[in-house]
């Protein structure tokens, strides 16, 4: 047993850790809705003042200009905002954080948001494996969905590349003509500018060009599994196609774990992942794969017993995943990334949603 | 005068399953009947470790003085069928903890907590992998 313990020590110059509080509680809370009434105020006895002020008064017929409304929608938000927070302030002076929370969870209660929450009802903190449950495969029951897709690689460095190359593009013209022209002296300090820029439009062009043709040298990677949700001890069947033109040194599956983090420190928030557990499942070395024949391997995977669950709450997780990692010749190593949804190991019952196949 | 809050919980054992029925009972001492204005006892997860600190409420029941209830220090029983999840873990980052909590509301304002930590499912514990 052990009673609450509070930390009160007050620190100068480290960042503070979360929620955690140096000074009182109290004073927080009255300078907060002191803040929120201040707002309150002010945006009241403004808008008063406009309103009745020489400034709105407009000829007959007349209407306001477009920056009165601007003033009015400020103020007018100012108020909202400062009622808003003082009420709520008050309304959560000594409310306890169970309190707060068993509130929220008779609202979950209600069966019509029920369903719109990120766990299921009678898995609180599980994750929905809806998604997972909606794409059958071709040989065992359901495709899973990869979370990194290589297209959205491409995407991104392809829309950064364009825009970056753009701007040096610009300036690129704007020195040259700085050059050729007689009446402007050449801009030395923009010459400078563009080298590093430049550099860094290239680099991006060359991963671009490198993301493009790994993209369409390795191709699609499907994972199909016999059953899902998982629960732990049970077994399944994994069936794995991986198309393309390859040269394979070494393609491997395996289970891994993540244990993730999220905390704030100070101003910055920060994310922490740890793997914890790591199983290989296969392992295949010095193959082909043509266009023709992709490769497809059926395997069983078998999970441990009093593994912990799958777990999402709003700063921490842990997450299972199924990991392809292949190594091929003349191409960097890629990865693969396939989540899971492991249940406790208790009954799923039958209300549990039903794969919309 | 700080209250004496006791919580017991029946037939404890090394862990609960998730559907067992949890059955505790507690009690506040050492402080006289008119100075407590309200308390509270809840059955709650919550997490502990790298990340900011997340909670859960299962159970939740307050009470007030009113003309029914004008001893809150009384002897009080309560039982609840314990969730599916989240199981107690105990991680390399993040540890995930049950526990029966009390909190007495006193009429100066003051606010006493105390709690019982059991734990739910036989999750083995994790070690980063390197």
């Amino acid at each position: 047993m052990k009673a609450a313990k509070f930390a009160r020590r007050f620190r100068l110059w480290e960042k503070k850790r979360g929620d955690r509080r140096t000074g009182s509680k109290l004073w927080a809370t009255a300078g907060e809705a002191l803040f929120f009434a201040a707002l309150f105020l002010f945006g009241s006895v403004s808008l008063f003042a406009v309103l009745t002020g020489d400034a709105v008064a407009v000829d007959e017929g007349a209407s306001w200009g477009w920056w009165i409304w601007l003033v009015l929608i400020v103020l007018a938000s100012l108020v909202v905002v400062g009622g808003g927070g003082t009420v709520y302030t008050i309304l959560m002076v000594g409310t306890t954080a169970e309190r707060r929370r068993a509130f929220a969870k008779r609202a979950t209660d209600i069966d019509l948001l029920a369903e719109t929450l990120p766990s299921p009802k009678d898995f609180p903190n599980v994750p929905r494996d809806v998604n997972f449950r909606n794409s059958p495969g071709i040989k065992l029951s359901y495709r899973l969905p990869l979370t990194s897709s290589p297209s959205w690689r491409l995407l991104v460095i392809g829309v950064f590349s364009l825009i970056w190359n753009g701007m040096v593009s610009i300036l690129i013209v704007i020195a040259i003509r700085k050059h050729l022209s007689i009446d402007i002296p050449p801009d030395w300090y923009l010459n400078t500018l563009i080298i590093p820029f430049a550099g860094i439009g290239i680099a991006s062009l060359y991963l671009l060009a490198r993301q493009l043709v790994l993209a369409t040298a390795i191709g699609p990677t499907s994972l199909e599994i016999s059953d899902h949700p998982i629960r732990p001890g049970q077994g399944y069947r994994v069936y794995l196609t991986q198309a393309g033109r390859l040269s394979v040194k070494s393609l491997a599956l395996s289970l891994h774990c993540y244990e993730e983090a999220t905390y704030r420190q100070g101003t910055d928030t920060r994310t922490e992942r740890r793997r914890v557990h790591e199983q290989t499942i296969f392992i295949h070395e010095d193959f082909e794969i043509m266009p023709s024949k992709p490769y497809e391997y059926e395997s069983d995977l078998k999970f441990p017993e009093r593994i912990m669950h799958s777990f999402q709450s709003e700063h921490n997780a842990v997450q299972w995943r199924l990991v392809i990692r292949g190594e091929v010749d003349k191409w960097p190593t890629f990865e693969r990334v396939f989540p899971l949804v492991v249940f406790p190991s208790a009954t799923i019952p039958e209300s549990s949603e039903q794969p919309a196949v | 005068m700080e209250p004496l809050i006791s919580i017991q919980i029946q037939d404890i054992r090394p862990y609960f399953n998730p559907g067992d029925l949890i059955e505790c009972d507690y009690q506040i001492d050492a402080i006289p009947a008119n100075e407590i204005q309200a308390v509270e006892a809840s059955v709650v997860w919550y997490t502990e470790g790298k990340g900011d600190e997340d909670m859960g409420v299962h159970y939740f029941e307050r009470r007030v003085l009113s003309d029914d209830e004008n001893d809150l220090r009384q002897w009080r029983r309560f039982t609840t069928t314990l969730p599916n999840s989240p199981l107690s873990f105990d991680g390399e980052l993040i540890q995930v903890c049950w526990c029966v909590r009390v909190r007495a509301f006193l009429k100066q304002g003051k606010e006493y907590c105390f709690e019982h930590p059991f734990r739910l499912g036989n999750v083995e514990s994790s070690r980063a992998v390197s």
